[in-house]
């Protein structure tokens, strides 16, 4: 696995993939819909299975000694550190932006606000993506572009839940300033991560058992 | 003391079934230190022989590489196989040492020196990029990547198209020399020239199935060419694959008369055999 994931990582890797890490400091711009920072994250594991797609990555992969259906457990792998990676980065410049920036301008109006909270937020989208995205791809390989359009669309849809629920009345801890209500975002924070933790890992499970499947 | 394994491949009852195409039920055995041909037309399904013995594809079957099971040990049984699948048609943009650098990440064996000498006896320069190579270059490169991490077993499928004469021979020069070294090669071609000066073994593939399993030795002595002046009297004599020539009727046949058969006009008969049969 080891072998696999710094494949991934020196013949995969498309370079938004790592320009798209930085931004994860959009949270620092005031009022941004600071969602689509995750949306990002997706299009660059588009790009990476795209590429891959073009170089005939999972079929070379297949010929080196590992099982077949470690290939799609190395690229989620992959994808997972830098999602993980993008999530740490956006958390710290949340943390910046809620030490440096006056108290006005912590308030998002035009979607969740950069708190805790919203690093759960993230994490469940990122989730989302993982969970409709690689089962998707792994069962036929050669298509990209619909398991993308087909996880953007949930993504998209969760967004949208996500800015309108901002509006209604039992929000307000959620989308206060850090460090009040840390218990509710914290609360928020753990939620998202253990849906993400288990999203991800559904994700694996469905796309080994179908890339044994596929004919490469 | 441990008696080694005669076989460097077995396969028993390998079965793929395609919506307009079936290959097998196939079983065979290639002994090890040999070069085996697996030739047919195009289509006769050479291709998916090769990616089922790799699981590339799902296919039914077992497959044993130096007696190891291949469903029970993929790993280990893919460490003993040098797989090359139609030239290096991967990571083009990317350069060679980059690619040999990850693949040897894979290889607890991985010879670095001694690719870096392959790779100088093949005049290949490892800061190219793979697009930079020719067809020719790019099946060097694979030959040397399967070497350096000492392949025992090499899958190659249809190394030779694409090459000049004069590369082809330098390719059958290696095979020779690696055949020499105890490695077993089984490469599917429809060049049937190149199978004349190296193979031990041929493979015949007609529509998914094995029309012939034997030395080529055994293959080249059992027919012959034989002419006619009519097509009836080329039935009489129970000819394969009669067709028309400009002195008459050629047809393959079964014993001594006639002409020595070439490889390629043992194919074309019994192809055309086929076609007669149906």
């Amino acid at each position: 696995m080891k072998a696999l994931l710094r494949k991934e990582f020196s013949l995969c890797l498309h370079p938004t993939a790592v320009l798209f890490l930085l931004f994860s400091a959009l949270v620092l711009v005031p009022n941004y819909p600071y969602e689509v920072i995750f949306f990002f994250s997706g299009l660059s594991v588009f790009f990476i299975a795209l590429t891959a797609r073009e170089n005939g990555d999972l079929a070379f992969t297949c010929s080196l000694p590992i099982e077949k259906k470690e290939v799609p457990l190395a690229r989620i792998s992959a994808a997972a550190m830098l999602q993980c990676a993008l999530l740490l980065l956006t958390a710290l410049c949340i943390a910046i932006k809620q030490t440096a920036f006056p108290e006005e301008l912590l308030v998002n109006l035009a979607g969740n606000s950069a708190n805790l909270a919203f690093c759960g937020f993230g994490a469940m989208l990122l989730g989302a993506f993982n969970l409709t995205f690689f089962p998707l791809h792994f069962s036929r390989p050669t298509t990209v572009g619909v398991p993308f359009l087909v996880s953007s669309a949930v993504q998209f849809v969760l967004i949208g839940i996500l800015v309108a629920v901002r509006h209604a009345p039992f929000y307000a801890p959620i989308a206060s300033p850090d460090p009040a209500h840390s218990g509710v975002k914290l609360a928020v924070l753990f939620v998202g991560l253990a849906l993400y933790g288990a999203m991800t890992a559904i994700a694996m499970r469905l796309s080994m058992k179908r890339f044994e499947r596929v004919d490469l | 003391m441990k008696e080694m394994n005669s076989y460097a491949l077995e396969a028993q009852a390998l079965k793929k079934d395609y919506p307009h195409f079936m290959l097998g039920p196939l079983s065979f055995s290639i002994e090890a230190g040999t070069i085996a041909g697996l030739i047919g037309r195009n289509g006769a399904g050479k291709s998916t022989t090769l990616k089922s013995i790799m699981r590339l594809i799902s296919s039914e079957g077992t497959v044993k590489v130096f007696g190891k099971d291949f469903s029970e040990d993929e790993g280990a049984v893919k460490e003993l196989i040098g797989y090359v699948g139609g030239g290096f048609r991967f990571y083009p943009n990317r350069s060679l040492s980059a690619i040999a650098k990850a693949v040897a990440g894979f290889y607890p064996h991985w010879d670095g020196e001694g690719f870096k000498r392959i790779c100088e006896a093949y005049e290949l320069v490892l800061s190219k990029k793979v697009r930079e190579l020719s067809e020719g270059m790019k099946i060097k490169f694979s030959l040397a990547l399967a070497l350096s991490h000492g392949a025992k077993l090499l899958l190659l499928d249809e190394p030779t198209s694409g090459l000049d004469p004069l590369s082809r021979e330098d390719f059958c020069d290696t095979l020779l020399a690696l055949k020499e070294q105890g490695v077993t090669v089984l490469f599917s071609t429809h060049i049937t020239s190149d199978l004349m000066r190296v193979a031990d073994r041929i493979l015949y593939l007609s529509e998914g199935a094995l029309l012939a399993d034997e030395p080529l030795e055994t293959l080249m002595k059992r027919y012959r060419i034989a002419m006619f002046s009519s097509a009836e009297e080329a039935a009489s004599a129970q000819a394969v694959g009669v067709k028309r020539v400009k002195d008459g009727f050629e047809g393959l046949i079964a014993g001594r008369e006639g002409r020595e058969a070439t490889l390629d006009e043992i194919m074309i008969h019994l192809e055309w055999g086929k076609g007669e049969a149906k």
